[in-house]
């Protein structure tokens, strides 16, 4: 099992993991909820609610319940619609936060998501690409300097990073 | 949409111009007034007071209330706004991809062979 990488290049978030199955089921644990429901959220998020409608133009909607730090339930709606499609290697669209409606969330931040499937020796390597529409907001981040009193912030978000 | 979200965005618009960032950086050496501010930037007292007002609103730095100079301060806890959810964006594709690296291992138990037709299906 390989551990993920990811790093900041300018607004993109560039992420990257090899998983040992055969490109085929990792492409079908992407685009079917009978799938995704298995597997997509955090730790103790669960996929409540999930329409896909995986096609160019088509959406996934999709809502994540779990508890937060005083155990209330929280959900957390989203919303992809797919832009490009070009099975079983890549797909392109954009990610929002969304109602239970599937109305895309106004004056949130979209994010840009492209997502790779490469056949390596032995599996399939994921490369997953997010860019925010405010440019240069996570390259902002990190070219400020380091500097005493925040110093701590600043470490924990290299290491968030750098990894 | 929640309180905190929203003022993420305005943070990440805040923080997309250079000369705000430096302004930041310059307040992490404590607090400075708006004259302090503008003097190694060849810019304008209003010019810097916009970029202030912007900063302010996202929640980054404060203003004090003495009548005239009104030296602004870095408020940290918006940064550590920042850095949490760019923590909560990593812990979602780590563990998201951590269950998928399970499930995965669970389909391949039973794997179609792929030199072998596929079988008929068995009727229920």
């Amino acid at each position: 099992m390989s551990k993920m990488t990811i790093t900041a290049n300018g607004a993109e978030l560039y992420l990257e993991r090899t998983f040992t199955a055969p490109r085929d089921k990792v492409w079908a644990a992407f685009t079917d909820c009978e799938h995704l429901k298995h597997w997509w959220g955090p730790n103790g998020w669960d996929l409540t609610h999930c329409t896909m409608d995986f096609r160019e133009g088509g959406r996934w909607h999709y809502c994540m319940s779990g508890k937060d730090e005083n155990g209330e339930t929280m959900e957390s709606w989203g919303l992809q619609v797919f832009e490009s499609i070009s099975a079983p290697e890549r797909f392109s669209g954009t990610d929002v936060f969304a109602d239970k409606d599937g109305n895309a969330a106004p004056g949130m931040p979209v994010a840009q998501l492209a997502m790779e499937f490469v056949e390596v020796e032995g599996g399939t390597k994921i490369i997953g690409r997010t860019t925010y529409s405010t440019a240069e907001e996570l390259k902002a981040i990190m070219e400020m300097g380091v500097e005493q009193g925040i110093t701590e912030t600043w470490d924990r978000l290299e290491a968030l990073l750098a990894k | 949409m929640t309180a905190a979200t929203d003022t993420l965005s305005l943070t990440f618009a805040a923080l997309a111009d250079p000369t705000r960032r430096a302004i930041l950086e310059r307040l992490t050496r404590g607090a400075a007034t708006v004259n302090e501010l503008a003097a190694p930037f060849a810019m304008s007292q209003p010019a810097i007071s916009k970029h202030l007002k912007v900063l302010e609103k996202a929640g980054l730095i404060t203003r004090g209330r003495q009548a005239q100079a009104r030296p602004a301060e870095l408020n940290a806890q918006q940064l550590e706004l920042v850095t949490r959810w760019l923590e909560k964006t990593r812990t979602h594709w780590e563990e998201s991809f951590d269950k998928l690296d399970s499930y995965l291992a669970t389909l391949q138990d039973t794997p179609p062979d792929p030199q072998t037709p596929t079988p008929p299906r068995r009727k229920k």
